[in-house]
């Protein structure tokens, strides 16, 4: 008889645990991360954005491009699209109005670093350095010209 | 805009665009005098970075031609001008392309050499009005544009049927940069008229 009520003591107790106890499940917790979309950013030399260009994605698989997609940007001159599966190589396309820029990338090799071009002060000065040597030059050998005579 | 990049036009005008540049070049290097290099430098800088100015025409931006600018300024030397402009564009800036220098040197260069003939021929007029060149000095700005625009049209139209709408985008884009380098031109014409006019292509008659 006490080992019948020590028994159902135990069985009120782990009854009242499974139902005082915060609900947890068993169940293991998987993460993965997977990225969905790749974002192509088009930009005038400058910085100003290239808003509704044109924009063609080909995807290179086993050295053979194909066109995959087909789009036009923002008004922030940017645009998503999501890889092709088991693709990595793409090359992109962008066009507006005769202005053009390409770009091949590959997914597992990470962006490319944004500021690789001369900054646009640093052209520009380059260009009136360039001209300015011509003119110069000229302006030299004119005044030759005219001492001599 | 008025750039072409490289990989739209077909290989045919692309040499062709080559071939009228080598000759007009040509022709006006062998008429050029060494004294005229400064001011064609100095000319050449202002094209070279004007299309840099840019401002926002509908859903696109445009920028600066100065082909007209160039024409009145520097005669027959504005095709020079030019091709020197859009070689130093396409590589600093990457403007149009390398292949493409040839035809976008014709676009830009021939309207510049019209531009010029019409300035001259204006002045030659006597429309009775005393600040004349300021009012040829602005024809000739605007009609440098839209021959460029023009030319443009023309070779995106020959290139096949899929331009027709980027063609028509971009002729109405042009519009207002027409315009703007009608006033440019004529307000700045009529100051080198005032102050400055060695800078002019042509004397002016007083």
């Amino acid at each position: 008889m006490r080992i019948i009520k020590s028994l159902s003591l135990l069985v009120l107790i782990i009854v009242l645990c499974t139902v005082l106890i915060p609900a947890a499940s068993a169940h293991r917790v998987h993460l993965r991360e997977q990225v969905m979309d790749v974002q192509i950013k088009a930009w005038y030399g400058g910085g100003d954005p290239m808003p509704n260009a044109d924009v063609k994605i080909y995807s290179i698989r086993d050295e053979q491009e194909k066109l995959y997609l087909e789009g036009k940007t923002d008004e922030n001159g940017l645009y998503y699209f999501a890889p092709e599966l088991g693709t990595t190589s793409y090359r992109v396309v962008v066009e507006l109005t005769g202005h053009k820029g390409e770009l091949e990338f590959d997914l597992t090799a990470g962006s490319q670093p944004e500021n690789v071009e001369l900054p646009l002060y640093l052209s520009v000065l380059v260009g009136f350095g360039f001209l300015a040597g011509i003119g110069g030059i000229a302006a030299y050998l004119s005044a030759r010209k005219m001492k001599a005579q | 805009m008025v750039h072409i990049s490289d990989g739209i036009l077909p290989w045919e005008l692309l040499l062709s665009g080559w071939a009228i540049t080598a000759v007009i070049l040509a022709c006006t290097l062998i008429w050029m005098k060494i004294d005229d290099v400064p001011k064609l430098s100095v000319i050449t800088a202002a094209v070279f970075v004007a299309s840099l100015i840019h401002f926002q025409a509908g859903p696109t931006s445009v920028h600066l031609v100065l082909s007209g600018f160039a024409g009145v300024t520097l005669g027959i030397l504005a095709y020079p001008c030019i091709f020197i402009a859009v070689v130093m564009q396409a590589f600093l800036f990457q403007h149009g392309g390398v292949t493409t220098i040839g035809i976008n040197t014709v676009n830009m260069g021939v309207p510049a050499l019209i531009s010029f003939f019409i300035f001259k021929a204006g002045m030659k007029l006597n429309i009775g009005i005393s600040k004349n060149e300021i009012l040829f000095g602005a024809i000739a700005g605007g009609t440098a544009v839209a021959l460029a625009v023009l030319l443009l049209a023309v070779e995106l139209l020959l290139t096949g049927e899929e331009f027709t709408e980027v063609t028509t985008f971009v002729v109405a884009a042009h519009i207002p940069v027409i315009l703007v380098e009608a006033i440019f031109t004529g307000v700045i014409v009529g100051f080198f008229a005032t102050v400055k006019p060695e800078m002019l292509s042509i004397k002016k008659r007083l």
